[in-house]
């Protein structure tokens, strides 16, 4: 999971927290505070079981920070999608498509092989790599910030 | 049967109209006929949502103390142009931030630009503007830097020159390798054909001879109010048409105008086009009122009856001799599916049909509601007896 915190929050204990109310272990495989002061973690919950996991992110999210499940390399940003489709022309899993009733794009996550073709299909930043995610700063894509 | 704007509205008025959207109007007039349609109809509402390159943002700052005149500024880094009155600026769709590597890293990502700001400021972000100028007698600053956000504008206006196509190009690559446009990633073979129209939703499709939509029509423009300031920039008014009078190619196009402050981020997104540049995603709706039968008919028009041109982007689009490969219908588009010079080729749109219904569904409320009343066009756009034909260029250097 990456784990995006406010600058309110970065220097406030939140994950040792979580680990000590929820009896989950924690492997940060990258981590980094942005020069807008925000901070954002990459890390793998090895165990806790679902519930001591499900009860963390909850307790993350009202913490205020932002919890995001990549699916393999790729992060689907629902938020961002508009619906058009490119995509869809790319994807050889099926794994977005257009649903045939209401044309909005769905992201169907067991289907994805991870190709990435989409990521340069996609023009609002929809679907993007974990790294791109990573070297993301700021809710704005302005790179100033 | 024949109605005026001025009855619709005042039907509006008593809650007595009929509003649909051109996607519920199609089964209408396929199911009962074009003459009862538009006895039962009082207006389709009719919407689009997609890259709209000409697009641009005109703002006033307000005046510093003491004032200035400023002859350069950037808003988080895009480059506006200052060349009109002293606060005044213009910020492009497509203009790039400053420090973009464009296509120097082939393809380029372009991440940020004119389009992602003025997203920003429908968002309510603040944006940082920079500016400099040489000093006057009557205008001494010569630096500035701040926060601006909507708010704090006295004006911010959508000046588009050049929205809302007619229909549109299906893009494929007949080339050897994959290429870069503003239709898309296109892989060669061809490897997928990509298309950008609202088809039987999209407001100009709807009223193909333009007798409704016209300067000084009232529109929808991401979310707002605005007007149709008149034809855009290469409105093509004279293509070949159907016999339903559908037009094959690009044809129309609307210059709009809105007021920023009164948009909703749902319908205005910046885009990033991979190896082409920024853009900026509208929302677009226009009401059609159902005057007679003949606009009942129009309105009433199939995705299997509008047809498309399919182009080739790797060689006849960049070298201007983009003669259409074959014409598909928007019924097939939609399919998944077509076919180009004998191989099976797999469709994706990059206008958002979602998006377009979303707007059309939006559009409907507000007239409901009374929020939105119809107009008479202050003047008819040229129509297809002008003659008028956008010319390239031709290069005399």
């Amino acid at each position: 999971m990456i784990l995006t915190f406010p600058g309110s929050l970065v220097d406030k204990p939140v994950v040792s927290r979580a680990i000590r109310l929820f009896g989950i272990e924690f492997n940060i495989l990258r981590a980094s505070v942005t020069p807008s002061e925000e901070g954002r973690i990459l890390a793998i919950v090895s165990s806790g079981g679902e519930e001591g996991i499900e009860a963390s992110l909850d307790y993350f999210r009202q913490a205020g920070v932002g919890v995001v499940l990549p699916v393999r390399n790729l992060v689907w940003n629902e938020d961002k999608c508009i619906s058009c489709g490119a995509c869809t022309g790319h994807c050889p899993s099926g794994a977005l498509a257009l649903d045939g009733g209401t044309a909005e794009v769905v992201f169907t996550a067991g289907k994805c092989i991870a190709c990435e073709l989409c990521i340069p299909a996609c023009g609002y930043g929809a679907v993007e790599s974990v790294e791109g995610l990573l070297d993301r700063t700021g809710g704005s894509r302005w790179p100033g910030r | 049967m024949a109605r005026s704007i001025a009855e619709i509205n005042d039907r509006i008025r008593r809650g007595k109209a009929v509003v649909v959207t051109a996607a519920e109007m199609k089964p209408i007039v396929a199911g009962k006929g074009a003459a009862a349609a538009a006895r039962d109809v009082d207006v389709v509402t009719t919407g689009t949502f997609s890259p709209m390159c000409s697009s641009a943002l005109l703002i006033n700052l307000g005046h510093s103390t003491p004032r200035m005149k400023i002859r350069k500024a950037w808003l988080n880094g895009v480059p506006a142009h200052a060349g009109l009155a002293a606060v005044d600026l213009l910020l492009g769709a497509t203009e790039l931030h400053e420090e973009d590597p464009d296509n120097r890293v082939y393809p380029g990502a372009f991440r940020y630009g004119g389009g992602h700001v003025i997203e920003d400021l429908v968002r309510g972000r603040d944006v940082e503007l920079r500016a400099l100028g040489y000093g006057t007698d009557c205008y001494p600053r010569r630096e500035l830097r701040t926060l601006v956000g909507l708010s704090d504008l006295n004006t911010a206006s959508l000046l588009d020159p050049r929205n809302c196509c007619q229909n549109y190009n299906v893009a494929v690559n007949m080339g050897s390798r994959t290429i870069y446009t503003y239709m898309g990633v296109l892989r060669p073979g061809p490897g997928n054909a990509n298309y950008c129209s609202a088809g039987g939703l999209s407001p100009l499709l709807n009223d193909p001879f333009y007798r409704t939509i016209g300067i000084g029509t009232r529109v929808f423009v991401g979310g707002a109010a605005g007007f149709v300031v008149g034809p855009g920039t290469q409105h093509s008014p004279c293509e070949p048409r159907t016999g339903k009078g559908v037009p094959t190619g690009g044809a129309g196009t609307l210059s709009l105008t809105a007021d920023l402050r009164r948009m909703s981020p749902e319908f205005v997104r910046g885009v990033s086009v991979t190896g082409y540049g920024v853009s900026l995603a509208l929302g677009i709706g226009i009401p059609i009122p159902i005057l007679d039968e003949e606009l009942a008919a129009s309105t009433g028009v199939g995705e299997e009856e509008i047809l498309a041109p399919v182009i080739d982007y790797s060689r006849d689009y960049p070298g201007n001799r983009a003669e259409p490969m074959c014409h598909v219908t928007y019924a097939q588009l939609r399919s998944g599916w077509i076919e180009v010079g004998g191989k099976r080729v797999r469709t994706a749109p990059l206008s958002s049909l979602s998006g377009a219904a979303r707007v059309a569904a939006a559009l409907r409320r507000m007239i409901l509601e009374g929020s939105f009343e119809l107009t008479n066009p202050v003047e008819k756009l040229p129509g297809a007896e002008s003659g008028i034909e956008p010319r390239p260029l031709r290069i005399r250097l």
